[in-house]
């Protein structure tokens, strides 16, 4: 079967500065997997090419079959994507997040209940009508995490999706990516909580200096023995 | 802690190092030397008025010195008590002293197109009252005059801001407010616009400059500078009594409920209903916004303005609007940009979307202004200066709406907006972006103006229409550009950078 996520060469230049030095992954329909590496090792630029929000500077990209460089908006359509900052609209509510994302991805009548359900499912339902801009750090996480699961995405692309967020919202992202996987979908999870990425992924990815420099079942990853081996693939 | 002028001197120090283009510094060291240079253009052609000119000129030169402590007084209130060297959000870690923060504001006064005008004006009308001799000493009475306004309306500023924490302040302010336009309009209606500007204090700073060196000059002048040295203490002190007062109102109005509205038909409809929101659920945008209808509006009721002379104000206004968030049009959608980007649309939908909301706040502006202007404008307009005010409206709002874009797409900026003193652009470029909208908008009307004395009602709109299609020209090539997904990502980049 074609992998929804496939990465081949991917090369992204800041100037003199090479933030992803040839990436290569495939990832497989249900299944999840986790991208781990240290701070500035690429993860989140890799994961802003593959949404596409940046461009890479050579590579291809290919989602659900289609080559990114040549339908951009149907790679999008496939793609669910939390930032791993922010990534929400400071002035605008999380309803007016789900009601913009509705018709920008043509979604039917249907929305506003997934919509509510998710809203619900992550306890924002009593914030659904509040300015964003005055969230938690952690409500905000669990938002983005909302928009980018709102569409049944064929591709879940979560960039730090626990990053300061509680346990009942840790626990419904897990949901989430198990969902996801159940229906068909691929997710690709960033994170530095290593066995928050050993839970919601089977396989786990090491990016160093922009390329994957190892890759392992999650489960190995676990223990004292795991984390040795963790240290030593990113150092 | 360190004294405020060092730490004065360390964020000044700061935000020039956070000045990255050789060609943003370079502007910022010439405009002192363009302003002193200005200034002296100004004072030497004081002597080639003529006669009439120069009888018509002293006779206003108290309105102009009045004209200035209205400015003085605005200016640091619409910026929420004055503008920062670098956004409070970024210095919540660091001791920094509410007098640093007062003197960071009366630093950046002058970074403001309107305040350097209104010297100017100053400058000129110093020149007119001092042709007989005496030009030193009524430079430095007018010095005296301008700093000592600018610091006491920066005061007067941060005691507004401290009143208005909680609610009963707020309706306090909300009511002098009041009170302040009911009593202009009375002014005005009632025909007693002389004697109020007869009554003004500004006569006293005018016939001490005429006089020159004597007791008269001696006694204002010390006056001013006293004031001024008050002024710093008093500021300083209302200053830090602003920021230590609760905010009643949740800090910054940012966790505020809103009333859920429908879904709209269309992505750019749905766009646009989240832009209009962004803007007016920003309390620096909001404050901006009323303020820009609502004085130029009382000052054009006020003035009885000529009907050739509404020509040249649409262009002054769209200007105004422009600056209040058009100049960085993507930063309305801050962190949130990175997840727009990743949803499947026309990326330009995103930009026509802030475009059509730019075009009805300027518009909304200009209406307003030639609404209340055209109220006590003596006479009928001829069919010229009709269409000449039309057309100056389209031609000038067209501009703007064309230069926010090109300047949105090619120098973005992160501003979060969050708090009452944010503003969309750093103080540099916001001086930089105003001049580059003011200028050929103001040159606009003045043209048009030109145009509106022609016996042919045509004659306007045949001047404008290439003036137009030049602009939409610029504008359709803006949203190409931003249809760049390379141009499009540093955009992104840039806004949500966190």
């Amino acid at each position: 079967m074609d992998p929804v996520l496939l990465a081949s060469g991917l090369v992204v230049d800041f100037g003199a500065v090479r933030a992803v030095d040839g990436f290569d992954l495939s990832v497989g329909a249900g299944t999840s997997v986790a991208l781990v590496g240290r701070n500035g090792a690429g993860k989140s630029t890799t994961m802003r090419v593959l949404a596409g929000v940046l461009p890479p500077t050579s590579g291809t990209v290919v989602i659900a079959g289609v080559d990114a460089a040549h339908d951009a908006a149907a790679v999008r359509a496939a793609v669910g994507y939390c930032p791993d900052v922010g990534g929400l609209i400071p002035r605008a509510t999380p309803w007016e997040h789900l009601q913009l994302a509705a018709r920008l991805r043509g979604m039917d009548g249907d929305w506003r209940s997934r919509g509510r359900d998710l809203l619900e499912q992550f306890e924002l339902a009593d914030a659904a009508d509040r300015v964003t801009a005055g969230f938690s750090h952690g409500m905000g996480r669990r938002l983005s995490v909302v928009l980018a699961a709102f569409h049944r995405p064929k591709l879940l692309l979560l960039d730090e999706p626990f990053d300061g967020v509680d346990p009942l919202g840790v626990e419904a992202t897990l949901r989430v990516v198990a969902e996801a996987r159940a229906e068909g979908a691929a997710a690709l999870v960033s994170t530095h909580l290593l066995h928050l990425a050993v839970e919601a992924c089977e396989e786990a990815v090491v990016l160093k200096g922009g390329r994957v420099v190892g890759a392992a079942p999650a489960g190995e990853l676990v223990g004292e023995a795991g984390r040795a081996r963790y240290r030593e693939l990113i150092t | 802690m360190t004294s405020a002028l060092v730490q004065l001197r360390a964020l000044a120090w700061l935000r020039w190092q956070m000045v990255r283009s050789p060609g943003a510094r370079a502007a910022l060291c010439l405009s002192p030397i363009l302003l002193i240079w200005m200034v002296q253009l100004v004072v030497s052609s004081a002597a080639s008025l003529t006669h009439p000119a120069l009888v018509a000129a002293l006779e206003l030169a108290p309105a102009a010195f009045l004209g200035f402590g209205v400015l003085a007084v605005v200016a640091p209130l619409t910026a929420g008590g004055g503008n920062e060297i670098v956004p409070s959000s970024q210095l919540v870690v660091y001791p920094v002293r509410p007098r640093t923060l007062f003197l960071g504001g009366l630093l950046l006064a002058p970074a403001n197109l309107v305040w350097v005008v209104q010297l100017l004006v100053l400058t000129a009308e110093t020149a007119y009252l001092t042709l007989d001799g005496h030009r030193l000493a009524g430079g430095v009475t007018t010095t005296a005059f301008v700093v000592c306004l600018t610091i006491l309306g920066q005061a007067l500023a941060w005691g507004v801001v401290g009143l208005r924490q909680t609610r009963v302040g707020r309706r306090v302010v909300g009511g002098m407010s009041a009170a302040l336009v009911v009593a202009a309009v009375l002014i005005v209606r009632g025909g007693l616009g002389n004697r109020f500007l007869d009554a003004s204090p500004t006569h006293t700073v005018v016939r001490a400059i005429a006089a020159g060196p004597g007791q008269r000059w001696l006694v204002t002048t010390a006056a001013l500078l006293l004031a001024s040295a008050g002024g710093v203490v008093l500021g300083a002190r209302a200053c830090g009594w602003a920021l230590s007062r609760p905010n009643d109102a949740t800090a910054t109005g940012t966790s505020v409920v809103v009333r859920r509205r429908p879904a709209r038909r269309t992505a750019l409809a749905e766009l646009i209903a989240v832009d209009r929101a962004s803007v007016w659920r920003a309390s620096a945008l909001r404050r901006g916004g009323l303020v820009l209808a609502v004085l130029p509006g009382v000052a054009a009721i006020g003035a009885a303005i000529p009907w050739q002379s509404l020509v040249v104000l649409p262009g002054l206004v769209a200007a105004g609007a422009g600056l209040l968030f058009g100049v960085n049009a993507f930063c309305l959608d801050g962190s949130g940009a990175v997840w727009l980007a990743s949803l499947p649309h026309d990326p330009r939908l995103v930009a026509r979307a802030k475009v059509h909301v730019l075009v009805e706040t300027i518009a909304t502006s200009i209406a307003v202004v030639l609404v209340a202007g055209s109220l006590r404008s003596p006479g009928t307009p001829t069919a010229a200066q009709v269409t000449a005010i039309l057309a100056s409206a389209l031609a000038s709002g067209a501009m703007v709406v064309a230069t926010c874009l090109a300047l949105s797409v090619r120098r973005p900026h992160r501003a979060d907006l969050n708090g009452p003193r944010d503003a969309v652009a750093p103080p540099g470029a916001l001086t930089l972006a105003s001049a580059r909208l003011a200028l050929p908008a103001g040159l606009i009307g003045f043209v048009l103006e030109g145009a509106s004395h022609s016996e042919q009602w045509w004659v306007p709109a045949v001047v404008a229409a290439p003036i137009i299609a030049a602009c939409l020209l610029w504008l359709a090539r803006s949203l190409a550009r931003y249809a760049d997904p390379q141009v499009r990502s540093r955009i992104v980049q840039t806004v949500s950078a966190g």
